[in-house]
């Protein structure tokens, strides 16, 4: 396994940091990301997936460009109107020669996922396709303050034992591109490092982020198939205290 | 004094590409193998053996290469191929 001259030079500020090497970088070069939404705070996360290196994005989203996205940093005024993932390929690909940008394939496996759903519920099943093909995901839910980021590698407590209940509905904040880049770093992580960062939320209030870790909802499907941490009843807050 | 695993010209590359090259050569090898890097005199010659010295290896030597360059027999420290995450 070698990383190829053009490579090492293209992500060589990236290989500088601690623990991130060519065996990381080789991992993020054969990841096929799926990415659940590309409207809202999703771009800056995209931006930077394609940056990092991962070797294919697939964009599932069957919506169209609104005015309101072009706050988001990806879409040019004369996208508006037409499909939201066909303009953000063409927009992505311009980024990077190394990431292969596509519309999602039906049936496209993916070995992660990034969801930044346009609703609770889509957010919800999006994130229980991933858990039940066992790939890690990051999930964003922006609020008014900023947002959290669930982080679930493979075998941590699933989403739906992490989320947020109170802020769901809330007007992201313009600024939440801090958020969608907080989600796209933990999910470069999870694919180039696995093992590395454990099941969390990341809660990112009026710009001080707190970093929880999850627990599983006593009677959760997701415990069914994995061990791990002591259940807590559906009323607790996931998470009581922040862990460092 | 073990003999070098590995040996990198590194002497024409500038900064940032001198210690990726660098650590991805260290990443190859084994704990406690030795690697020999050929750097240009000046800023690589100062800056390669401080960063593999602040990651934990051992900076075995540094010699003259020549008039102007030098070579550095870097260490390998055990664990270093598995850095952390906070």
């Amino acid at each position: 396994m070698t990383l190829a001259e053009d490579r090492i030079a293209r992500f060589a500020r990236q290989l500088l940091v601690p623990a991130f090497g060519e065996a990381a970088q080789e991992r993020l070069s054969r990841a096929r990301v799926r990415a659940v939404g590309a409207g809202g705070v999703a771009p800056a996360a995209l931006v930077y997936l394609v940056q990092a290196g991962v070797g294919r994005l697939w964009l599932d989203d069957p919506e169209h460009v609104s005015p309101a996205d072009l706050a988001g940093w990806l879409y040019e005024q004369a996208a508006v109107g037409g499909p939201r993932a066909a303009a953000a390929c063409e927009a992505l690909r311009a980024f990077s020669r190394f990431c292969e940008v596509e519309p999602y394939p039906v049936g496209g496996v993916p070995t992660a996922v990034v969801v930044a759903a346009s609703s609770p519920a889509q957010a919800l099943a999006a994130a229980e396709a991933a858990r039940r093909a066992g790939v890690p995901h990051v999930v964003l839910e922006p609020d008014a303050d900023g947002g959290a980021v669930v982080s679930i590698p493979p075998g941590a407590p699933c989403y739906a034992c992490a989320r947020s209940t109170a802020a769901a509905g809330r007007p992201p904040l313009p600024g939440a591109a801090a958020l969608a880049a907080l989600a796209a770093s933990e999910l470069v992580h999870l694919i180039a490092l696995p093992g590395a960062i454990p099941g969390r939320r990341l809660d990112l209030v009026r710009g001080v982020v707190t970093s929880r870790p999850t627990s599983r909802l006593a009677g959760c499907a997701c415990g069914a198939s994995a061990g791990g941490p002591g259940a807590r009843s559906p009323s607790e807050t996931p998470g009581d205290a922040p862990d460092g | 004094m073990t003999a070098p695993r590995a040996v990198v010209d590194l002497r024409s590359f500038a900064c940032p590409l001198t210690f990726v090259k660098t650590r991805i050569a260290l990443e190859r090898l084994g704990p406690g193998e030795v690697l020999e890097v050929w750097l240009a005199g000046g800023e690589p010659a100062e800056s390669v053996p401080r960063s593999a010295e602040e990651e934990g290896h051992r900076v075995l030597r540094v010699e003259p290469l020549g008039e102007r360059d030098v070579r550095v027999l870097l260490e390998k420290r055990a664990g270093a191929e598995t850095g952390g995450w906070p």
